[in-house]
This record gives structure tokens, C-alpha cells and sequence, in this order.
């Protein structure tokens, strides 16, 4: 049976963009100029997420959960080559980089074919899924993923949690177990309840831009994040991976000077749905 | 060698299944407190999660993988000593390929233990073999571990096949002589072997096509295991000189664990007569050549990664020889590249106790080999913010020491039970020496007549 | 009811005996049709026997290549439908559904596995294995003796005993089963 269908679609399953006529493809853009390292969407992220809260002990020895992070970069001061990187974080009145990192959803996902047991693929909507109930815990994934945002349940967290704090456990959400990996998935309870609720109210294959929110966009003070359907010609994040002329299928965009669009390890060739938009800073000042 | 009776070998290989040195005891008890000691601290990580062996983000993989290599590389000399010298007919094999495939068989079976305590959930681990059913879920093929999962079953099951077939005309002499369970045991695993010429015409010809599917596959093996690592994108894991390179690196502290179980056994159960200095002093020779092969390939690999000045792949590089790890690699090249030039020198090669505590050596730096091909390159990937540094906890060093323990417990134990040394393969060898011998002797000897002859001519 | 077997089973200290004993019961089978059927019992491989007690009919490398080659198909059609038969077709990592470069490895690893074992079923079935021992079998094979076992119809039993008895055996039995 397997076989006969298995030869019947031979030419579909041979081909390496299989979900090209799907009607979504999530995808985001971070502007860093907007951000200013506030931390609010990882807060969200743990609330809507339910990630454990792990501790200053667990944290220290590289065991946090947070599927969104905070990285904080300094710049060398840029007239004086030749002083080392000590030195370089010794000057807090440039102030930091900071740098939202969260799952980038690859559509070239390198951490998805290294699972032994298929338990993360590639959705129609072109989320990286990681299936909970079917990791075994070989922790391949989370090695061949290039921006190290595959979280790994070290312990059983949800062991340690006192009594009432279960109570506000987000019910749409799974609570993980020790053994399993875990990561961003872009919200995908509410990527679900929207694509619901657009079809309730008659919409086929279409979620009007906008009214589909992540926790994490959701709660940025300066709106740095957008997220929305890359398939959708007319949403804010297409509009805004065009202006800034980036282009999935591309890792070395052609694009003129003043565009600040770019996509995390781009020349890895692992298509990341994310895209960011560099900080322009004074130099002089 | 050529002058011992077809009795004696008998006699003396039986007898190492009934008396060893006292020594024995000792080795089997130490080990067998480590075996303890490594359930101890699996049963403990089982309860209460991965992170007790302090591997954390990024660093995934650690001792686990590093040993797992390790004991995969371990197995190939075995079957490198035993099938492609059958092929190329050295007989100097004979002796000492028994117990070399038996170390195939065992370091396999150690190493399908670290994949296994490796997994987060281990209770699930049966996901990963291809079995149907109800919910038409199936392991991915995609993945090297399932290339690993079929590499090491078919590697497993061939070798052991090997071993036994081999071992059949053995199992009969034991038969022959054994009593109370032993004769049971051996009567049931010899199958009615008689030394018949059918039998002895058919085992020759499945012998031979089993080595011939050995050594193909064994190269296998370990390029599929250097695929986990030269798959993935981690910066200096992402190499395509890794297969061939871990094949060399196998052979390479395989060949030392040979070397390390030749004095073993020698002592350990009296095999002077028959593990002679002459069979090591060629073991030795090859062990060289192979650190040679080894060595080029390694400096190849550092070469490769500095001309091609990938940002990545350099900083990984330069972090290995000064940053945290700098001791394991340079202790690696210390005791792989250096202690090996001491077997050039015939003094050293028949020296057996200096070359047991050297082939040590050279394993202690094969091992650390692997270990600075799993860990610096997660310490220093392409993620800068992720940047860390671990060194394995108390959990991780005990299964690491508990897998030594593991692997001489099976392996004593089975050169306990059966006969560690091919009687019916050294008797062949006896027996062709002596063929040989004589026909030298007859040419001799028509050589001096034809002389007496030409000079009685000459007289003339 | 099955016909009785009458053996002859000459043991000798050594090879070169034991061929002349197997070239003067060939004479003899020429001459009187006396032997059915001579096997040759030795410690080691000599693989001379061939020549003196004819070819054997053993075509194992078949076995060895048709298992080979099942394994390589059976493999290939494993992975194959596995990749696609999951409920969620799965894509990953921008690669086919049914990726060929992988299954490769995969393919070779079952080629070795089924061509090692139908070897291993090859050799049970032509060398008889396993079997239960004779009871005329000699221990002393085991050790350093060769032995002769030569099934003989009843009338020429005296006859094959001469000739096993001229090339100086150690032992000679009579053996009905």
C-alpha cells in the first residue's frame, strides 16, 4: 500500500520544495534599532510558553530554558584596532548590541534531518515542529543547529514548582518532561486558534494580517518585532523583507547600501524565516 | 614454532580454559566493581535527568559520544587482523587473530551502551528501530544515528558470525575433551562438527566469503560513525576528510589494544609458546604504519582547515591548541604522534612489557583524540553568545571507567570459556611450516648432489 | 524400511597414509564398484581433498550473491516507504520526501547483512550442519588423527578392510547403522 502510493507520487516526493503551493509561510523581521534589550519578550515567552523557571544555580551551569534570548554584544571602539576584546567590553558608554535570538524556523532546518526518530519536520506552514511525545533525546539537533536555540530538558523542571504555580500553567500549551528537546515554535497555539477563527468566519486559507500575535511581539514595548505570512503579498513582514531586500532562496543578497536587511548566518544557506535590521549607530558620539 | 606437536597445542590452549594465573581472579573482581559502580551511576542519571553529567547547552554530546567512538574504533583491529590477513594468507595471523576478533565482539558491545545511556529518554529507545506499527510512525533515514543503528547491527551481528564460524572446528576439540557443562555447552555450539571433508570444504569457502564482507564493511562502520560528525554543520566536525580519518584512527588504537591484550593473554594464561616475539614484533610494525597513516591525516585535516580560511573553522582550530582544551590536544599529539617513534626502534618492539604500558599510551591518546573531536568544537560554534566551556563531571568519568571494566570482564570471561587461541588454525600453521621445511630440505639435498655430481663431472 | 549402511572406519596417524589408503580404494571402486562413498575425516583443512576424493558440489557464493542483492532491495524499499508512508509526509531540512544520496548507506549496510547471513544458511546446508555425532566418531580426529569412513555394500566389506589395512591405519572398525 505504502508502495503503491510511494510510486504513484514518485515525481512530488523527489522534489525538494515540497510545500511550494502551501497557502502560509510564518515568518518574522526584528528591527535592532527598535530594541533595546528590555528583556519584555522573553518574559512573555516564559508565561505563554510555560518554560520552567530553572534558577541562578541551574542558569549558571548553562540549564535555562529560555526559547527566546537576550544576546548582548559589544562593539570594539572602531579607531583603535589594536585594543583586545577585555578591553573592548570596558566601554559601557557605547552601550551594547543587543540581539533578540530565537528558533529561526530554517526551511533548510539542519537540525531536522539529523533526528533518529522524525520527531521534527517541516510543517505546511513552514514551521520547524518539534513533536514532544516522539523526541527520544539523541540531542543531534540541537548540535547541528547553527544559532544554538534547541533547548534540552536536563531535568524534570516542572518537579520543582510550588503549589499554586501550577495554576497558571497556559492550558493550550504542553508541560515538558526530562529527556526531550524544545524550542520556539512561533506561537503555534495561537497560529492555530487564529487559522480557526479565520476559517470560522469564512476566510479559506487566509489570516488577516494582524490579527495573529506572538507573545513575544506582542509584549515589545517598541513594536521591534513583526510577524506575519511571508505567502501574503500585502502583510507588514512581506512588505518589510522586500523594502530591505532580502529573499529566501538567496544567502547573498545584491541589494544597495542603505537597506539594513540581513538574515542571522545567511551564508550557512539554511533559509531562516527571521529576518533583522541592523542598528545604525553614531560612531563619533 | 614449527616443532609443536598437534597434542600439545591441544593440551596447552585447554588448559588455559581450566588454570590461569591467580592474577586473573584479580582482574575479573576489580572489574566487575567498576561494572557496579557504572550502574550506580546510570540508575542515578536515569532517575534524575542528563543535566547530573553536566553536559549542558551547547554542549549536547560529551564523554558519551567520544567514548562511543572510541570503543567503535576499538573493534575494527579485529577484524582488520583477522579478515584481511586471511585474505592476503600471512599466517602469522593464526595465533592471535582469535582473541583480536573476540575484542571486535566486545568493544561493539561496549560501545552500544553509550548511545543508549546517552539518550534523554532512554525508556523510549526503542523508537528508533524500524518496526511497523499502528500509527505508521518509522525512524528517520535521514539521520547518521540510523545510519550508525544499521552500520553497528550489521557490524554486531558479522563480526560475532565471524568469530563463531571460525571458532566451530575449535568448539569440537573442547567437546572432544571437556565434561559436565562444559561438554553440554560445547556439544550444542559445535554442531556436530567431525572434521569431515565436506564440512572442512564448505567452512573454508564460507570463511572466506565472510572476510571478504568484513572488511568492506568494517571500513563502513566507522565512516558512517565519522558521518554523524561530518554531516552536521558544527564548525570542525563539518570535515570531509573524517570518514577516512577515523578509519585510520580505528585501526590505530586498535592495533594498541591488540598489542595491549597480547601481553594480557600471554601472561595471563600461558601462551609463551605460541604468542611469540616474532608475531609481535610484526604487529607491532603494522601498529606503525598505521600511526604513520593516522598522523598524516590528522596534520592533513589542520592543513586543510588553515588554507581554508573558513572564520569558523579556524577559530575552532586556534581555541584547540590555546584555549581551554589546549592540554587534551596537546597531550594527544604528545602520546599519538610522538610515544609512537619508539616502535621503530627492534629493542623496544621485543621488549613485551615496555610495549604493554607504550600501546597504553598510545590508547590514552587516541582517546583523547576523541574527546577533542567532540567537545572544543561545540565549545567554540558558529554562536558566539553560546560560548562555554565543560569538562565531564563525576557521572560521565565513572560510565568512562566503567566501560573499561565492562569490556575486560566480557572479554576474560569469554577467553575463560572458550579457546582464546586457534588450535585447529596453528596446527594448519605447524603443519605447512613443516611441509615447507621439508621441501627446502629436499632441495637441499638435490642441490649437494647435483654439485657431487658436477664436480665428480669435473674430476673427470 | 531403510536399508542398513555397512561402514568401514580406518583411523591413521597420518595424512600421507590416509591419501594412499583413499587412491587405493578409488583403484579398487574402478575395478569392483566396491565403495558408495568415502569421506575423509581430518583436525585440520587440507585442501588437497578435492583433488582426491573429487569435486564437491558446495555453489555457497551463490547464496552469498542472491542474499546480497535481496538485502540491497529490501533496504532500499524499507527506507524508501518509510520516508513517505508517515502520516505527515515529512520535508525536512529542504530535502525530498525520498531522499537517494542517504539510502545509499543504508542500502549498503543490508546488502552485507542478508549476503552475511544467507552465507551462513549456505554453509548449514552444505556441510550438514548441525547433525548429531556418529557414534563411531573418534576423538582422536579432533586431536591429530585422520580417519576414513567408507560406506561398502556387505560382499566386498573384506575386500575394502585389505585395502585400508595395506597403508598402515592405527584402527580399523566395522560399523552397521
Amino acid at each position: 500500500m505504502a508502495l503503491k502510493r510511494m510510486l504513484e507520487n514518485w515525481s512530488r516526493l523527489r522534489q525538494h520544495d515540497y510545500y511550494a503551493d502551501e497557502p502560509y509561510m510564518w515568518g518574522m523581521s526584528i528591527d535592532l534599532n527598535k530594541c533595546t534589550g528590555c528583556g519584555a519578550c522573553v518574559t512573555a515567552c516564559y508565561a505563554e510558553n510555560n518554560l520552567p523557571v530553572v534558577g541562578k544555580e541551574h542558569c549558571g551551569s548553562g540549564h535555562s530554558m529560555h526559547w527566546m534570548r537576550i544576546e548582548r554584544f559589544w562593539t570594539e571602539p572602531e579607531d583603535n584596532p589594536d585594543v583586545d576584546i577585555e578591553e573592548a567590553t570596558d566601554h559601557p558608554e557605547r552601550g551594547a548590541h543587543y540581539l533578540p535570538m530565537m528558533c529561526q524556523q530554517c526551511n533548510h532546518a539542519p537540525c531536522e534531518p539529523v533526528c533518529p526518530v522524525a520527531a521534527t519536520y517541516h510543517t505546511p506552514d513552514a514551521l520547524n515542529a518539534q513533536v514532544y511525545n516522539r523526541c527520544v533525546g539523541s540531542r543531534y539537533c540541537g548540535n547541528n543547529c547553527p544559532f544554538k536555540v534547541r533547548y534540552f530538558n536536563f531535568f524534570d523542571f516542572w518537579n520543582e514548582l510550588p503549589h499554586p504555580l501550577e495554576m497558571q500553567l497556559n492550558p493550550d500549551v504542553t508541560v515538558r518532561s526530562k529527556g526531550i528537546m524544545e524550542k520556539c515554535t512561533f506561537c503555534v497555539q495561537r497560529i492555530r486558534s487564529a487559522k480557526d477563527a479565520a476559517e470560522d468566519a469564512g476566510h479559506h486559507d487566509h489570516v488577516e494580517d494582524g490579527t495573529l500575535l506572538t507573545a513575544c511581539q506582542q509584549s515589545c514595548p517598541t513594536q521591534a518585532i513583526v510577524f506575519g505570512n511571508l505567502k501574503d503579498e500585502d502583510s507588514k513582514v512581506k512588505r518589510g523583507w522586500e523594502s530591505h531586500q532580502v529573499e529566501l532562496e538567496h544567502f547573498e543578497q545584491d541589494k544597495s547600501e542603505d537597506v539594513r536587511g540581513y538574515r542571522v548566518f545567511e551564508e550557512l544557506n539554511v533559509e531562516p524565516c527571521v529576518m533583522y535590521l541592523d542598528r545604525v549607530r553614531d560612531t563619533e558620539a | 614454532m614449527k616443532d609443536i606437536e598437534w597434542a600439545k597445542i591441544n593440551k596447552d590452549v585447554l588448559a588455559s580454559l581450566e588454570s590461569p594465573r591467580p592474577l586473573f581472579w584479580v582482574v575479573i573482581a576489580v572489574c566487575f566493581t567498576l561494572v557496579l559502580a557504572g550502574v550506580a551511576a546510570e540508575a542515578y542519571q536515569y532517575n534524575y535527568g542528563l543535566g547530573t553529567a553536566l553536559m549542558n547547552r551547547p554542549h549536547y554530546w560529551q564523554l558519551y559520544i567520544s567514548n562511543f567512538v572510541f570503543w567503535i574504533g576499538m573493534s575494527h583491529s579485529g577484524t582488520l587482523l583477522s579478515a584481511i590477513l586471511l585474505l592476503t594468507k600471512a599466517d602469522w595471523r593464526k595465533p592471535i587473530y582469535r582473541f583480536a576478533e573476540a575484542m571486535t565482539l566486545f568493544s561493539i558491545l561496549t560501545a552500544a551502551i553509550f548511545p543508549v545511556i546517552h539518550l534523554g529518554r532512554v525508556w523510549d529507545m526503542y523508537w528508533v528501530l524500524p518496526y511497523p506499527n499502528e500509527r505508521t510512525i518509522w525512524p528517520n533515514f535521514r539521520s547518521p544515528l540510523l545510519w550508525d543503528a544499521a552500520a553497528i547491527t550489521t557490524y554486531a551481528t558479522s563480526s560475532a558470525l565471524f568469530l563463531y564460524v571460525g571458532m566451530i572446528p575449535d568448539l569440537a576439540i573442547c567437546r572432544d575433551n571437556a565434561k559436565g557443562w562444559r561438554k553440554k555447552l560445547y556439544t550444542a555450539m559445535s554442531l556436530g562438527w567431525m572434521g569431515r571433508a565436506t564440512e572442512w570444504v564448505a567452512f573454508r569457502k564460507t570463511y572466506v566469503l565472510l572476510a571478504c564482507f568484513l572488511v568492506p564493511l568494517a571500513v563502513s562502520v566507522h565512516s558512517i560513525v565519522a558521518s554523524d560528525f561530518a554531516m552536521s554543520m558544527v564548525p570542525d566536525w563539518h570535515i570531509t576528510s573524517f570518514p577516512p580519518y577515523f578509519v585510520a584512527g580505528a585501526l590505530y588504537s586498535g592495533c594498541a589494544a591488540i598489542i595491549t591484550l597480547f601481553v594480557m593473554l600471554r601472561y595471563l594464561f600461558r601462551f609463551e609458546a605460541y604468542m611469540t616475539t616474532e608475531i609481535m614484533d610484526k604487529t607491532v610494525k603494522l601498529t606503525f604504519a598505521i600511526a604513520m597513516v593516522w598522523n598524516f591525516l590528522n596534520l592533513g585535516e589542520y592543513a586543510a582547515i588553515w588554507y581554508s580560511n573558513d572564520m569558523f573553522e579556524k577559530e575552532v582550530l586556534i581555541q584547540k591548541f590555546i584555549g581551554p582544551y589546549a592540554p587534551v590536544v596537546w597531550g594527544m599529539l604528545l602520546c599519538a604522534t610522538v610515544a609512537p617513534f619508539a616502535m621503530a626502534f627492534e629493542k623496544f618492539r621485543h621488549n613485551m612489557w615496555a610495549m604493554f604500558w607504550l600501546s597504553l599510551v598510545l590508547q590514552l591518546g587516541m582517546w583523547l583524540e576523541r574527546f577533542q573531536i567532540v567537545s572544543p568544537p561545540l565549545a567554540s560554534n558558529h554562536m558566539p553568545w553560546t560560548w562555554a566551556v565543560v569538562w565531564p563531571g563525576t557521572i560521565q568519568m565513572t560510565l568512562t571507567v566503567a566501560s573499561f571494566g565492562w569490556f575486560t570482564m566480557l572479554f576474560l570471561i569469554f577467553c575463560k570459556i572458550f579457546p582464546s587461541v586457534s588450535m585447529y588454525e596453528v596446527k594448519e600453521m605447524v603443519f605447512h611450516r613443516r611441509i615447507a621445511s621439508s621441501r627446502d630440505e629436499m632441495e637441499d639435498i638435490s642441490k649437494i648432489k647435483d654439485e657431487v655430481m658436477q664436480t665428480e663431472v669435473g674430476l673427470k | 524400511m531403510r536399508k542398513k549402511k555397512h561402514l568401514l572406519f580406518a583411523t591413521y596417524a597420518d595424512f600421507d597414509n590416509a591419501r594412499d589408503a583413499v587412491t587405493e580404494l578409488k583403484v579398487l571402486d574402478l575395478k569392483e564398484m566396491a565403495v558408495e562413498h568415502i569421506e575423509l575425516y581430518s583436525p585440520i583443512e587440507h585442501p588437497e581433498v578435492e583433488e582426491i576424493l573429487g569435486h564437491f558440489h558446495q555453489p555457497i557464493q551463490r547464496f552469498t550473491l542472491f542474499g546480497a542483492l535481496t538485502g540491497t532491495l529490501c533496504s532500499f524499499l524499507l527506507v524508501a516507504a518509510a520516508a513517505q508512508s508517515m502520516f505527515t509526509v515529512q520535508p525536512q531540512g529542504g530535502k525530498p520526501v525520498i531522499p537517494l544520496p542517504m539510502d545509499i548507506v543504508i542500502m549498503y549496510e543490508g546488502t552485507i547483512l542478508f549476503g552475511v547471513l544467507s552465507t551462513l544458511a549456505a554453509f548449514m546446508i552444505y556441510s550438514g550442519l548441525p547433525r548429531r555425532m556418529t557414534k563411531h566418531y573418534n576423538p582422536k580426529v579432533s586431536e591429530d588423527h585422520i580417519a576414513i569412513e567408507v560406506e561398502v555394500k556387505p560382499e566386498h566389506i573384506e575386500h575394502v578392510r585389505q585395502a585400508l589395512q595395506n597403508c598402515g591405519p592405527l584402527e580399523i572398525r566395522e560399523v552397521t547403522e
